[in-house]
């Protein structure tokens, strides 16, 4: 009996599939169409597939982590449940006020972002508890019980509570959810202070409303999930979720704290490139997730880098998620004219329906995967077991419509599809990457989802990455996240006190005994996800900024920053400050605002499969096709070679289209490429290119 | 040779990505704590001739895009690779740079032996000396009180810095090393730019990278042409008010006449009030300036949001600003505050667009940006501490389509507030209410509402202070038969609970336990409110935006419980009749103080002033004002008032034997 980990990514269009066979270590990837409207059925239908595909039973199957983009979508498109807000007396506007902010400043019909509950649905409660802590106010039954008055009069489902200053002391918000709780049993309540208790009451209270918003729902698919899972399969590992912080937990965690889930997707796809890499042996990657409908960016030095400025469509979102930006369209953004005789790729998509003209799907216009097919890069046929078909005529006839409209050749237009979609990369990547601090020098860019690998080296040759690592399964690496994923939580304090003299100690007693707090929280927590095979450690991160500065920067504390006096602590922000912004003063007055403690349970880490060193195993010459594109402005010939034929040891000089189940990877011009002993590919610059 | 539309479309993307890598660069190392926070800084591509051909998008503080560098350029005969320029001088620079805190440098850009091009940015640095510390103070009467002016110079000559040069700039600000720090940033970000546009040249040449620029410029003008295109020609007057009770003068009058003659425009500032004593004068030369033209490049960023962010989009405009008047006053004349005087021009320029296409512009939203500061006494130290409490904005106006945005407005996206939980951890205060004010203009669309912040002090040693308030007197404009916006108010609350209004804040001392309330400003109303959908006036109600007995006298909307009572609500309308409407509902304020001065008795006032000095005009307009509001305008004819000029410049050259005469203002 072999065992059997499975990872699995709910997308928008397929639900992808990563099953390691921990003997083997060898990854087999399967993509299944996701059902929008019960998402559980694709997950088991799928998982089935793969059962079979693999000859393997549900009790093989040791590890099951999922990621699922329900509690996102729920709120980006507004279908949660009907909710209520309490807020203390005075601030009955702070889900409309929030940080002052629009979306669009140019835009004289700009909108904010529609709140998720209505400004008649915030009920105003007398109580207050001041800044130190103290309740000025307690919450009174009576105020509470005319709250519930109201709240049975809007019909609501659900109620937060985001109280001023209940990140130091949630005994009001609590008194207010004990008395939800005898009075209207029947609500879902969600506490600011329980979610997230960080100081600043728009984001924390806000976090406390998405929670409300899309909680009984994702209570009721991981109930149904995990109920089928084991009665209709007799899958009996314990069902995992992933994380927005790349980590996961279980189902039963993920269905009391949805807003973790927020942004899954792309943290497991960040969580899966950095193991990817870190196998291959890379430690600098800048990841380019390309999709149908989006490009994500993420920063990977050895681990992804973490943010606490994370946004769900317009809504901030303070809890540290792995720090992924989205820099636009992907493979199915729209190419047009406009007015003036200008070509413009996108910022339009096709989306997930009708997608690319050449899919069959309705659509009419030319998109850059359209491009892709019209210059013979990508091939007519079957991609992903016949689940999507492309149609090269369809892509002509959308290019050619545009080649028309401009008076040139149609390859020639779809080359400049690229070039300009290229170019949307440029101008969004290289100032990100100068926001983050990278010198893309070092870097190795890595390409991975549908549309990455065919991009990707594109964008390399034309930005100046150097090496281009394109991971052996590129189509499911977000699937592959998860199941390399350790069980992971965050954990907050605000301490918000400044450092008054460094030859005191004043503040590193008080991090001291909060960190200690939060690790006997932590570990709890740790000890009831009741996952045996974890590890469990600890990691220390104090938020600290100069007086006066609305932001702060994260500060990873090393073993002894914490002994002696504050003047280690203020060194070790000056230090982060200064790799951050390029140089810190020593004389301004420093705080520490919050301290966070990372409550990590390792999970093993799998060994993956290696490529025989035997090159001649494989005859390369007779997998591989010549076929003629279109590249550099002119007709070329190129190397058309199934992934798998490709030995250790070969060197596939670009031109050449490397081909395999899910995706399409181009080598241009100017870049050669290898696999390495996993299977991945790894592209290089050619002396003198560029 | 034909330009190469794909390379225009390429490259520019390409140089977007630059100049937005030279904004994040600036962010990442400029030093001051107010650069981080406000992204008061920016960053451009710049032709030989001084045009902006490549302007950021996501960063930077958003309206320096009209910019013309040509003066600033024009001061050097000759440019060596390496040079870098560094000015914040409004005179040198003619209105490149507006206020003496924003220090301004720029690099030239070679290759192939020849200038292809300049990188440009800025900070505003927190200080950079002058009377009061952060430069700038509305009470400011000339610029040497705003700080020390740095007339362009070469801070690096051929790549080496100048130590003297740096020595004595840095020497006349409170503080050196952090200015050091932002020039530094400055730096990095010219050095990358040129690195950048070099490798944008290696690969295309510096000829196709030259029609390229001036390709791009071509492209937006067009695009910009396109959309003035299909406003109608026409003259359309328009006029706004900044209030005189800060400025302690009488209101200052902003006059516009905009014309349209296919897609051309012309914008005649002509009938404007002259310069003021204070620092809220915007010096343009006379040329066309990124602060007038903000409502105009705004216009066309929402008409086209495709359109290159370049200055080719502003060629199809010109512009007439009289000598000595607020929007180009002398060369002397404080200017530290001259972004309330632009948002106000925005106001203007938006009144003027509206009448031409009246269903793409707004109603006027809070048209102001109050910043409220508290300094407290550290006791330790003994010095003061200062904690910014909130910026208040206020509402958006009335869209037509849309309702205005509450609590915030268009001018003001960049600055963040900060929690209620952290001020109350550092300043002295308890924080009442921080809430949207309920009132809100009635319209079909109906104004975003104001803010309302209260706070009661708990020091003893406290002081507030602010500024950029306006719109407390005169409401901002409804449209379209929709009611003027809510004005912004003052008031303090004693310990028992007793209220008073109170003027502006300019600085405030309260005692510990007292309450200070603002409420800021809420835009004006678009369309009139009888044409509300009823259903939209009962969420209102629901939200506590309008009461029941306004639904039925403001909208004609009759609710019965949870639900308007349609039928009802039909007749109440149809009794109600068509109501006139207004083009512009100005508010109450402003009709009662165009009864006592007319707007072509002021337009008189101020072509007969042109005659005197640019400096005393205001104080001469101000005297017969006074004139006209004690004892009307009767005699105050072209003769009349040029006889009262004549007997003012002849009495002040005698000595007083009498009392002495005192000037009076209506405030």
């Amino acid at each position: 009996m072999s065992r059997l980990r499975v990872g699995v990514d709910i997308g928008g269009t397929f639900t992808d599939f990563a099953i390691l066979d921990e003997e083997t270590g060898r990854i087999r990837a399967l993509k299944y169409p996701s059902n929008r409207t019960r998402p559980a059925s694709s997950v088991l239908g799928g998982l089935q597939a793969a059962l079979v595909a693999q000859g393997a039973t549900a009790e093989e199957i040791i590890y099951f982590s999922h990621g699922t983009t329900l509690a996102v979508n729920t709120i980006l498109e507004y279908n949660g449940a009907r909710t209520a807000l309490l807020v203390t007396q005075g601030f009955r506007d702070i889900l409309y006020i929030g940080r002052h902010r629009l979306p669009d400043v140019f835009n004289f019909f700009t909108a904010m972002p529609a709140p998720l509950v209505r400004r008649a649905h915030v009920v105003e409660i007398a109580e207050r508890t001041l800044a130190d802590g103290s309740v000025a106010l307690p919450v009174d039954r009576a105020a509470i019980a005319a709250a519930v008055e109201s709240l049975r009069a809007f019909g609501v489902e659900a109620v937060a509570v985001g109280f001023l200053h209940s990140y130091r002391n949630g005994a009001n918000e609590r008194e207010a959810a004990r008395l939800l709780a005898e009075l209207a049993p029947d609500l879902y309540v969600s506490l600011s202070s329980e979610i997230w208790p960080q100081m600043r009451e728009y984001e924390r209270t806000l976090i406390g409303v998405m929670n409300a918003y899309v909680g009984r729902r994702m209570e009721t698919y991981f109930g149904d999930l995990q109920t089928s899972l084991a009665d209709s399969l007799g899958v009996r590992a314990t069902l995992l979720s992933t994380k927005s912080n790349g980590g996961v937990m279980t189902a039963s965690e993920a269905a009391r704290r949805p807003t973790e889930t927020l942004m899954s997707g792309p943290a497991a796809g960040a969580i899966g490139a950095a193991f990817v890499a870190k196998a291959a042996g890379f430690s600098k990657i800048v990841t380019l997730d390309m999709g149908g409908t989006s490009t994500d960016v993420s920063i990977i030095e050895d681990e992804p880098r973490y943010s606490t400025e994370n946004h769900v469509g317009n809504f901030p979102v303070i809890m540290p998620a792995v720090d992924v930006t989205s820099i636009g369209a992907g493979g199915g953004s729209v190419a047009w004219i406009d007015d003036f005789g200008v070509l413009k790729v996108g910022p339009r998509s096709a989306g997930a329906r009708p997608g690319p003209a050449c899919y069959g799907h309705g659509g009419t216009e030319a998109t850059l995967t359209d491009a892709f097919v019209c210059l013979g890069i990508v091939q007519p046929g079957e991609l992903a077991d016949g689940r999507v078909t492309i149609d090269k005529s369809l892509a002509d006839a959308a290019v050619g419509a545009l080649a028309e409209g401009l008076g040139r050749q149609p390859e020639a237009v779809a080359e400049d599809i690229l070039r300009i979609a290229t170019s949307h990369i440029y101008s969004a990547l290289v100032p990100l990457l100068a926001r983050k601090g990278v010198d893309y020098a070092d870097y190795v860019l890595l390409p991975f989802g549908g549309a990455g690998p065919m991009h990707g080296l594109l964008a390399a040759r034309d930005i100046g990455f150097r090496k281009v690592l394109v991971p052996a399964n590129p189509g499911v690496l977000c699937a592959t996240g998860a199941l390399v994923a350790d069980v992971r939580r965050d954990l907050v304090r605000t301490l918000h006190i400044q450092i008054r003299d460094e030859s005191r100690d004043e503040v590193v007693n008080a991090s001291r005994a909060a960190f200690e707090a939060l690790e006997r929280e932590g570990g709890a927590w740790l000890e009831a996800q009741n996952l045996a095979y974890t590890r469990h450690r600890f990691h220390r991160i104090i938020e600290m900024r100069y007086h006066g500065q609305s932001f702060e920067i994260s500060v990873p504390v090393a073993p002894g920053d914490l002994d002696g006096d504050d003047s280690r602590l203020a060194a070790a922000f000056r230090k982060e400050y200064a790799v951050i912004y390029g140089q810190a003063d020593r004389g301004f007055p420093i705080e520490v605002r919050d301290v966070r403690s990372v409550a990590i349970g390792e999970t093993p880490k799998p060994a993956l499969e290696t490529l025989s060193a035997a090159a001649s195993d494989f005859d390369l010459s007779a997998a591989t096709v010549e076929r003629d594109i279109f590249h550099d402005g002119r007709g070329q010939t190129a190397r058309f070679i199934p992934r798998a034929a490709i030995g250790l040891g070969q060197n596939i000089a670009g031109p050449a289209v490397i081909t395999q189940y899910d995706t399409t990877t181009f080598v241009p011009s100017g870049y050669t490429a290898r696999v390495d002993r996993f299977g991945n590919l790894i592209a290089e610059a050619d002396d003198g290119a560029r | 040779m034909a330009l190469d539309k794909i390379l225009l479309e390429i490259l520019g993307n390409r140089f977007t990505g630059v100049v937005e890598e030279m904004g994040y660069i600036i962010h990442r190392s400029a030093f001051t704590t107010f650069v981080k926070e406000t992204w008061d800084f920016d960053s451009a591509l710049v032709t030989r001739d001084g045009d902006v051909f490549a302007y950021p998008r996501s960063i930077g503080v958003t309206n320096m895009l009209s910019m013309n560098l040509k003066a600033a350029i024009d001061c050097f005969d000759s440019y060596e690779p390496g040079d870098v320029v560094l000015t914040n001088d409004p005179n040198h620079a003619r209105g490149m740079a507006t206020h003496l805190p924003d220090l301004m440098t720029f690099r030239p850009i070679f290759a192939e032996g020849r200038l292809i091009c300049f990188a440009w940015c800025f900070v505003h640095s927190s200080d950079v000396g002058g009377i009061v510390p952060g430069s700038i103070t509305p009470h400011a009467t000339d610029r040497f009180q705003e700080g020390v002016v740095i007339p362009p110079i070469k801070l690096y000559k051929a790549g080496v810095l100048d130590e003297e040069l740096k020595r004595f700039v840095l020497a006349n600000g409170r503080i050196p090393d952090q200015n050091w720090g932002d020039i530094n940033a400055l730096t990095a970000a010219l050095r990358t730019a040129e690195r950048r546009v070099g490798e944008c040249i290696a690969r295309y040449g510096a000829g196709e990278i030259e029609r390229v620029i001036e390709g791009l410029l071509h492209y937006a003008e067009m695009r910009a042409r396109q959309v003035f295109a299909a406003v109608p020609d026409g003259r359309y007057a328009f006029s706004d008010y900044l209030e005189g009770d800060l400025l302690k003068t009488n209101h200052v009058r902003i006059k516009l006449a905009l014309t349209v003659t296919d897609s051309d425009v012309h914008l005649d500032f002509t009938g404007t009030d002259p310069q003021v004593n204070a620092a809220f004068n915007l010096p343009t030369h006379g040329m066309l300036n990124q602060f007038i033209v903000l409502g105009i490049v705004n216009f066309l960023r929402t008409s086209d949001p495709e359109i290159p962010f370049n200055r080719g989009m502003v060629r199809p405009v010109t512009v007439t600003l009289p000598d000595g008047c607020i929007l180009n006053p002398t060369r002397y004349a404080p200017t530290g505050i001259r972004y309330t005087t632009a948002l106000r021009i925005s106001d203007v320029v938006m009144g003027a667009l509206s009448q031409a296409v009246p269903s793409r512009i707004p109603a006027a939203g809070s048209g102001q940006f109050g910043l409220l500061t508290l300094s407290d006494l550290e006791p330790k130290t003994g010095s003061y501490v200062v904690h910014v409490l909130q910026p208040l904005q206020g509402g958006s106006g009335g869209r037509p389509g849309k309702d205005g945005i509450d609590g915030v407005n268009f001018s003001g996206g960049a600055l963040r507030n900060a929690p209620v939980e952290a001020l109350e951890i550092d300043a002295p205060i308890f924080v009442r209410r921080y809430e949207l004010n309920d009132a809100v203009a009635p319209g079909k669309w109906r104004g975003g509402s104001g803010i309302v912040f209260e706070c009661q002090i708990l020091s003893a040693h406290a002081q507030i202070s602010s500024r950029g308030w306006d719109r407390f007197l005169f409401n901002p404009w409804g449209r379209e038969g929709g009611a003027g916006g809510t004005l912004g108010a003052t008031f303090v609350v004693d310990r028992d609970g007793r209220e008073r209004p109170i003027p502006k804040i300019d600085v405030l001392k309260l005692a510990p336990g007292e309450t200070v309330r603002i409420v800021s400003p809420g835009g004006g109303g678009y369309g009139d409110a009888l044409d509300r959908d009823p259903a939209a006036v009962l969420r209102d109600v629901q939200d506590g935006f309008v009461t029941a007995e306004d639904a039925r006298t403001d909208y004609g909307v009759v609710l019965r419980g949870d639900a308007v009572d349609a039928a009802a609500s039909q007749a109440l309308r149809a009794a109600e009749g068509r109501r006139e409407l207004v083009d512009f509902e100005f508010g109450a304020a402003r009709r009662a103080y165009q009864t006592m001065l007319p707007e072509a008795f002021q337009d008189l006032v101020v072509r007969i002033l042109e005659s005197e000095p640019a400096g005393s005009r205001l104080y001469l307009r101000d005297i017969i004002y006074s004139r006209a509001q004690e004892s009307g305008l009767e005699g105050l004819d072209d003769a009349g008032l040029r006889q009262i000029l004549a007997d003012l410049a002849h009495n002040s050259r005698r000595p007083s034997l009498g009392r002495a005469r005192t000037r009076t203002v209506r405030s």
